[in-house]
C-alpha cells in the first residue's frame, strides 16, 4: 500500500516531512523523554511487532496474497502516537534495509499509515464501542486501511494534479486500483484480524498493555 | 577476510544517496533520467547484476501495472493514446531510485555509519533484535498451523492463528523489552 520512491515530487514529500518532523518530536519526547532505558525497549519491541505482523501473508482467491498491517492494534491498545512512531520506524527499516519504499516518501507514507489510518481507526473504535465492542474492532480494522489508503491515493491525485507530466496516472486509476482491493479484501481481512487478536491479547492479561 | 566499510566513508556514502535520491527525485525530463541512469550504472559497477534484478522484481511490477491500466484508461476515456514520455519517465525515475538505494546499501555498514545518532542506532539495534526473535516465533507458529491441519489452511485459518500469534508475539515482546530495559539499566543507561 506505501508509496514507492520516484512517484512523489519533492514539492510534496518535503512539506510531509515538515509536518512529519514536530510529530516526530512530540511523539519521541512524550514516549521517550522518561529515561531511555525504560523507553527505548519497549517502542524498539513494539516496532518490531508491528514489522513482522506486516509480514503474515493471508492468500486471498485469485492466486495473490495480502499482508496484514496491524498498526491500528497499537494505536487501540497504547496511543495513536505510539503508533505513528512505530509505523514510522517500520518504514524506516524497510526503506534501509529491504529497499522497500522509500527515503523521499517516507513523510507522506508515515503520515498515511502511521497516522491518518490508525487516528481513524481509533476514533471509529471510540465512538462505537460502546455499541458493540467486536463490531467497534472491526469498524476499526476496516477503517483504518481505507483511510490509510484514501490518503495515499489522495497524495497521488495532489502529485497528479500539481504536474500531470510527473505523475500521469489520473486520480481515477489510482482511486480504483487501490480502492478496490482495500474495500473488498484488506480491510475486511484486517477487521477480522483486529477483533481476533485484540481478544486474544485480552485474553493474555498482558502487563504494561493497557487495554 | 573482507574488509569492514569505513563508517565515516560509509556516512559520506549515505549523505550523497539521500541528496542524490531528492536530486533524481525532481526530475521529469526523460534525457535527463536517462543521464542519471546511466551514471548510477557507471558508479555502481559492483553487484550491478543482483542490483538490477531486485530493482526488476520490487520496483518494475508496480510501475508497469500501474501504467499500462492507466493507459488503457486514457485510451477508452480520450479515444486517443496519450503521450508515452510521461510514464516512460515515471518508471525510469523509480527504477532508478530503487537501483541507487539497493547499491548504496549493499555498500554502507549501516549501524556503523548511523553511530554519531546513538538514540536512533540504539532503537534500530533493539528493533532489529526483536524483529529476528518475533519472526522465528511468527515462522515456528506458521510451520506448526500447517502440520495440524490435515488441509491446506484458507485465509479464514490464517487470520484467526494470526490472531494467535500476536498474542505470543505481545506477551513476549513485552517481555523482550522488559529484559533490554534491565540489561541497558545494569550498563548505566
Amino acid at each position: 500500500m506505501h508509496l514507492p520512491d520516484g512517484f512523489i515530487s519533492p514539492q510534496l514529500s518535503l512539506p510531509a516531512y515538515a509536518v512529519c518532523a514536530p510529530l516526530w518530536t512530540w511523539a519521541a519526547r512524550r514516549h521517550l523523554g522518561r529515561s531511555a532505558a525504560e523507553a527505548l525497549p519497549v517502542i524498539g519491541s513494539l516496532t518490531a511487532l508491528a514489522f513482522v505482523i506486516q509480514t503474515i501473508m493471508i492468500p486471498v482467491p485469485g492466486g495473490t496474497s495480502i499482508h496484514l498491517v496491524g498498526i491500528v492494534l497499537l494505536a487501540l491498545l497504547y496511543h495513536p502516537l505510539v503508533a505513528f512512531l512505530c509505523e514510522s520506524l517500520v518504514l524506516l527499516v524497510q526503506a534501509l534495509f529491504l529497499g522497500a519504499g522509500g527515503i523521499t516518501v517516507l513523510g507522506i507514507n508515515a503520515l498515511a499509515l502511521g497516522l491518518v489510518g490508525p487516528l481513524a481507526g481509533w476514533l471509529a473504535w471510540k465512538a462505537l464501542r460502546r455499541a458493540s465492542e467486536r463490531a467497534a474492532l472491526f469498524a476499526a480494522g476496516w477503517l483504518a486501511v481505507q483511510a490509510s489508503t484514501l490518503a495515499v491515493v489522495g497524495a497521488l491525485a495532489l502529485q497528479h494534479r500539481l504536474d500531470p507530466g510527473y505523475f500521469p496516472m489520473p486520480p481515477a486509476v489510482t482511486l480504483a486500483a487501490m480502492m478496490a482491493p482495500s474495500l473488498a479484501v484488506t480491510g475486511v481481512v484486517e477487521g477480522l484480524y483486529t477483533v481476533f487478536a485484540l481478544s486474544l491479547v485480552r485474553r493474555a492479561r498482558l502487563r504494561g498493555v493497557e487495554t | 577476510m573482507a574488509s569492514r566499510p569505513d563508517p565515516r566513508a560509509g556516512r559520506r556514502l549515505l549523505a550523497a544517496w539521500l541528496v542524490g535520491l531528492f536530486a533524481a527525485s525532481a526530475l521529469r525530463d526523460l534525457g535527463l533520467l536517462a543521464g542519471a541512469a546511466l551514471l548510477a550504472l557507471l558508479l555502481f559497477r559492483h553487484g550491478l547484476w543482483r542490483n538490477l534484478r531486485r530493482t526488476a522484481r520490487s520496483v518494475v511490477p508496480v510501475t508497469v501495472g500501474l501504467s499500462l491500466a492507466s493507459l488503457a484508461f486514457l485510451r477508452l476515456s480520450a479515444g486517443a493514446w496519450p503521450p508515452l514520455e510521461p510514464f516512460a519517465a515515471l518508471a525510469l525515475r523509480a527504477a532508478v531510485m530503487g537501483f541507487a538505494t539497493f547499491s548504496v546499501l549493499d555498500r554502507v555498514d549501516l549501524l556503523r555509519a548511523l553511530a554519531p545518532f546513538p538514540t536512533l542506532s540504539r532503537l534500530l539495534v533493539v528493533t532489529l533484535a526483536q524483529i529476528h526473535a518475533l519472526r522465528l516465533v511468527a515462522t515456528e507458529s506458521r510451520d506448526g498451523l500447517r502440520s495440524r491441519l490435515p488441509r491446506r489452511p484458507g485465509a479464514l485459518d490464517l487470520v484467526r492463528n494470526a490472531g494467535g500469534i500476536t498474542a505470543v508475539l505481545f506477551t513476549l515482546a513485552a517481555r523482550n523489552a522488559r529484559d533490554v530495559a534491565d540489561a541497558m539499566k545494569s550498563r548505566g543507561f
